[in-house]
């Protein structure tokens, strides 16, 4: 840490998130309005100087040799986080580890893997990991008139309220896989401010040409589903289980296999504020 | 042979009901799980002072239906494969659910036991990752755990 600290450093920020202090300095002025966008939602600029986390982005200078390749590398405290030759993927490791963190260290809130939008003065969460079509049926739920709070994180509080994480979209290209940033705004929709009461959790996973056809959930089973996707349960169990509990006494859950994205989307909004009934399988 | 004769539950155990379920964290092995009405019953009869028999008369008694001693024995198997007994014994010979079910027969009064478990995520597993082949400047970034020359290989 004293070697990085013996750099020259032109620009630094000290930031603080869902109560976690953090700091990002570049050694390269000019870089830092690039990182702004990719600070968590609704951080603050902080006084302080001490941090929980400090990043250090050491950005590449000079002419290229031959045979030389020159790399930016990114350092969490003094671990070396990220290195590679384009800054954008450098700045993606910083973007990743810095919600991450935020999400993990944070004991104000409880952060679950989830994609959340707010219909009806209510929340509605979609836990799940990577590639389970989050995304893709929280923009669905958008074009429906939902307001978006977040296709990443669903941050609740110790009264068991959802709060948005709006970061722009990560919309996935279907054949690359590569991800594209769209605002709600962008998109048309809205995004939440205010936070909400979770109404309903639907778990599900998208399958070719599957019809929606869901079933409801035991709240035993809903929360063990919301465990599952929880960031911070090994280091904060208690905390965690309370929040859960919270959670699942006040919605209902449902689970099931999707197709297209649509029709789940219209059948899940009317589900939640009872204009469609389950079938009882 | 004992343990066996008088199971006791884990105590270090985090648990929390939802009606008649119950969610059950295990910070040693950092696994949830959900055990549903019988099982949870059975789970919380496990003192130590109770044998299966007297956990079978305490549950026909507390859910006003007949439990034969195999239903908790098939409890106790799940919750012993789901290491939330205190030192299970060993080599635990596990009963199939449907065998245990075909034994106990279809018309049993009770909701047969049942463990759910899941592996706790760690922070990197619940948080979005890049897939095969997608761009990426450290491991972390890639679902597979592994960014070689840049790019994710695998997941």
């Amino acid at each position: 840490m004293k070697k990085l600290d013996r750099l020259d450093w032109a620009e630094s920020i000290t930031l603080s998130s869902f109560g976690v202090r953090t700091g990002v300095r570049v050694n390269i002025s000019g870089v830092l309005p690039n990182v702004l966008p990719l600070l968590p939602p609704g951080w603050k600029k902080s006084r302080g100087v001490a941090v929980h986390r400090l990043y250090s982005l050491v950005v590449a200078q000079g002419c290229e040799r031959a045979g030389v390749r020159r790399l930016h590398v990114l350092y969490a405290d003094s671990m070396r986080l990220a290195r590679g030759v384009a800054l954008d993927q450098v700045l993606a490791a910083l973007e990743t580890d810095l919600h991450r963190y935020t999400a993990e260290a944070t004991s104000d809130m409880t952060f679950l893997h989830a994609g959340v939008v707010g219909w009806q003065g209510r929340a509605i969460v979609l836990p799940g990991r990577s590639f389970s079509g989050k995304t893709t049926l929280v923009r669905e739920m958008l074009r429906l008139g939902a307001t978006y709070y977040s296709d990443e994180f669903a941050v609740v509080d110790n009264s068991g309220l959802v709060h948005p994480f709006a970061r722009p979209l990560g919309i996935r290209d279907d054949s690359s896989r590569a991800q594209t940033k769209y605002t709600a705004e962008g998109l048309g929709a809205a995004s939440g401010v205010k936070p909400l009461p979770m109404s309903m959790a639907v778990i599900c996973k998208f399958e070719t040409g599957a019809q929606w056809r869901p079933a409801p959930l035991s709240q035993g089973l809903g929360a063990l589903e919301l465990l599952a996707n929880s960031v911070a349960v090994r280091s904060q169990p208690h905390e965690t289980l309370r929040i859960l509990h919270k959670l699942a006494k006040q919605a209902v859950f449902i689970r099931g296999i999707r197709g297209e994205a649509r029709e789940a989307a219209a059948s899940i909004l009317n589900l939640s504020c009872g204009r469609e009934r389950l079938e009882m399988v | 042979m004992k343990d066996r004769q008088f199971p006791r539950a884990r105590a270090d155990c985090l648990s929390r009901e939802f009606d008649s379920e119950l969610l059950v964290y295990d910070p040693q092995r950092n696994v949830g799980h959900c055990l549903n009405s019988t099982a949870a019953a059975a789970w919380k009869l496990c003192d130590g002072n109770n044998s299966p028999s007297q956990i079978a008369r305490a549950l026909s008694r507390r859910l006003s239906a007949q439990v034969d001693e195999r239903v908790v024995l098939l409890a106790l198997d799940q919750l012993a494969n789901a290491n939330l007994l205190v030192e299970p014994e060993a080599p635990v010979k596990l009963s199939s659910r449907r065998v245990a079910i075909r034994r106990i027969g279809i018309a049993a009064a009770i909701v047969l036991p049942l463990v759910t478990s899941i592996v706790a995520p760690t922070p990197a597993q619940a948080a979005s990752c890049l897939h095969n082949l997608q761009p990426c400047a450290n491991n972390p970034q890639c679902c597979s755990n592994l960014c070689l020359l840049n790019r994710c290989v695998g997941g």
